[in-house]
């Protein structure tokens, strides 16, 4: 890795130049909770935040996309390819955009997001966690790869760490907006991290999680669980794994039609439905339980498909709990 | 590449095979993808019709023969619309997709078949390569329907019946309701062609376990009742394959609907399957 400083006193001017890269995205306060929009001075982002409702995979697989629209009787690809900025997101967002990778990413690629994914320079940035944040059980409080550049809060300024050639290129191009690290910085980022692996109150039993879930798959738990949710799909929504999505087809008049994909969630009673009218996941037991599993999918190479960010427990209408559960799952079977 | 472009193909003939089910025969516009386009028995393709959607269909032409075909059972909407469709016109299809039967590792072995109603489809395409190819030692084929009219691809299947023993291919019937058609058959072909479900066709048969295979594809309540058979002649769980169907929309192991499994095997039936052993429903849960 290579490390840089960015003193306090430059970081509107670093913002500004990048500016040249493309249109800036930034976690922005609103009412009580954060999202990523667009900002033009980087007085108008929050950077002490914890998470922004919708993850950053908003901006990689789109909420509702237009994929193809049909003129002269067949179809013309759609799909835009700008490149933008993501500034301010954090490791287990890092994280996560590493496991959307593994699936868009894998032969054949999906030629919509690896565009987008192509155009967009990741700035990372340091974070304290609140009661809700578990990504240190799951390793995934801090991001190796998978940014451009990552700002690791200083007391007077950051210290950077260059995870791409392009991230070289802009601290290169903006050489007189850094400096190089001093023995202090390393002190003091060497203290917020300590400070902050203390700081975490929630966490994720991993061990042996997998198998433990799949022997307890007739914990009545996870039927106790069922009954509280209300099936809303939120915790897919904000989760920033959950990727499943839906195709359509629609008319925009009588000539124009257009094949779009939106998001879809696991719990709706229509995602296992075939012909016929058979379901593969009945009822909503079957499709709590398949969520849990999903996210607790352990892939030796890659590890589990949950980055323990916390959003589906902030905007759980039903207050459900995901560490609570798989504790409770685990628990059932001691 | 977008994985997601359908290629246009044309109707070349539209078969009413049953009340519910037509045979598709189709060709690409353009001409250098038929002669590229090669599957194997087993996959599916994504049929597309512009403005109305896609839909998954095994192919149920065998890839030893062209042009390709698709046996579409009007279900709801789509297969609807496309039923409606006459030969010269025009809709999309992309793949092939899934892993499909593993065909060569089986050669020199025996081939038992057992299919349920739509079932047939899939191994169609099966039982075409292996007699056309005649790699196999020999090929059962016990099919299961409700009654004699819905018989799919009836004309092949009773010349079979009539003369398979010539191609090392034994074809055994069983039907739920009776027709005097039935009636007929059964009184020609006693041994081969009863009253009663897929599991009757067992009966009296006796197969090398050490050198078979079962291939199975019908509803899902099917699977249980033929792999019970199956287990108690000894056949191996890794010597059963079956293809199974799940909700799809991309195909190609993205939009997360076709995911079945739990915390330690998740499988994307589109692109680990739609084939899979005995041992895989075993080792994956919700497979079957
Ligand atoms: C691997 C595979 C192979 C298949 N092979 C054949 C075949 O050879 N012949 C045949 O007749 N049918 C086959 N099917 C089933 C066929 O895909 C459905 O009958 C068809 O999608 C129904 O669409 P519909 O719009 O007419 O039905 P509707 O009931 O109106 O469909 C509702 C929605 O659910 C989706 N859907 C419904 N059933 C399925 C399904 N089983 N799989 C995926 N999506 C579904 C449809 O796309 C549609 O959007 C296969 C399915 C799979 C997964
Ligand atoms: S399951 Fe919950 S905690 Fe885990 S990544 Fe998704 S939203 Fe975050
Ligand atoms: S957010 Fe909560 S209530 Fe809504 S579907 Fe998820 S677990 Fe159920
Ligand atoms: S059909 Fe989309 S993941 Fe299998």
């Amino acid at each position: 890795m290579r490390y840089v400083k960015l003193p306090s006193g430059n970081f509107e001017d670093f913002f500004n130049s990048l500016k040249g890269i493309g249109q800036i995205y930034g976690p922005v306060k609103e009412g009580k909770t954060h999202h990523f929009r667009r900002v033009e001075e980087a007085g108008q982002m929050d950077l002490k935040y914890t998470r922004t409702m919708l993850p950053p995979k908003k901006f990689f697989v789109r909420p509702r996309e237009r994929l193809f629209s049909l003129e002269d009787g067949w179809w013309r690809k759609e799909g835009d390819g700008k490149p933008f900025v993501l500034f301010g997101v954090h490791s287990c967002d890092v994280h996560a955009l590493k496991i959307l990778d593994r699936v868009y990413l894998s032969e054949p690629v999906d030629p919509y997001y690896a565009r987008r994914r192509k155009s967009a320079f990741i700035v990372g940035i340091s974070c304290l966690p609140d009661e809700l944040c578990f990504c240190k059980s799951l390793g995934t409080h801090f991001a190796m790869d998978g940014f451009d550049l990552f700002l690791h809060e200083l007391p007077d300024g950051w210290l950077v760490r260059i995870g791409s050639v392009r991230g070289h290129e802009v601290v290169w191009e903006n050489a007189r907006l850094f400096d190089e690290v001093s023995d202090e910085d390393i002190a003091n980022f060497k203290a917020f991290e300590e400070r902050r692996a203390e700081a975490f109150k929630r966490e994720l039993r991993s061990e042996g999680l997998a198998d433990t879930l799949d022997l307890a798959y007739n914990s009545p738990v996870w039927k106790e669980y069922a009954e509280k949710c209300l099936a809303c799909g939120n915790c897919n929504l904000v989760c920033p794994t959950c990727r499943c999505y839906e195709v359509c087809d629609r008319w925009v008049d009588a000539y124009r039609a257009v094949r779009e994909r939106r998001y879809d969630s696991c719990f709706m009673e229509s995602h296992g439905l075939v012909a016929g009218g058979h379901n593969f996941r009945p009822t909503r037991l079957d499709r709590f339980r398949h969520r849990y599993y999903c996210k607790s999918y352990f892939d030796p190479s890659a590890g589990f498909n949950c980055v323990g960010c916390g959003r589906c427990d902030e905007f759980c209408p039903a207050g459900i709990e995901h560490v609570k559960v798989l504790d409770e799952i685990r628990g059932s079977l001691e | 590449m977008n994985p997601y472009e359908s290629h246009p193909a044309r109707i070349l003939e539209v078969k009413d095979l049953t009340p519910r089910e037509k045979l598709f025969t189709l060709r690409f516009l353009d001409e250098k993808l038929n002669e590229e386009f090669t599957f194997r028995p087993g996959q599916f393709v994504i049929v597309d019709v512009p403005g109305f959607g896609e839909f998954p269909i095994s192919l149920c032409s065998s890839p030893t023969r062209s042009p390709i075909q698709l046996c579409i059972r009007k279900a709801g909407r789509m297969t609807k619309f496309i039923h409606g469709m006459k030969e010269g016109s025009v809709v999309g299809i992309r793949g092939p997709y899934g892993n499909g039967f593993p065909m060569e590792d089986m050669e020199g072995s025996n081939l038992i078949l057992v299919a349920g109603g739509l079932g047939m489809a899939p191994l169609r395409s099966v039982l075409w390569y292996a007699l056309d190819t005649g790699k196999y030692e020999h090929v059962w084929l016990f099919y299961g329907t409700k009654a004699y009219e819905e018989v799919l691809f009836r004309d092949e299947v009773l010349h079979l019946l009539k003369h398979g023993s010539a191609m090392n291919c034994t074809v055994k019937l069983a039907y739920e309701i009776e027709s005097p058609s039935c009636i007929y058959l059964e009184q020609g072909f006693s041994d081969r062609v009863c009253r009663g479900v897929v599991t009757d066709l067992f009966r009296g048969e006796n197969f090398d376990v050490e050198n078979s295979y079962a291939l199975i594809c019908g509803p899902p309540i099917m699977y249980r009742f033929v792999i019970r058979e199956l287990l108690n002649r000894k056949l191996s769980p890794g010597r059963i394959y079956m293809t199974l169907e799940r909700r799809m929309r991309c195909g190609v192991g993205k939009c997360g609907h076709c995911v079945v499994g739990t915390s330690v095997s998740m499988k994307y039936i589109c692109k680990d399957g739609p084939v899979f052993t005995y041992w895989d429903a075993l080792s994956t849960r919700g497979l079957i």
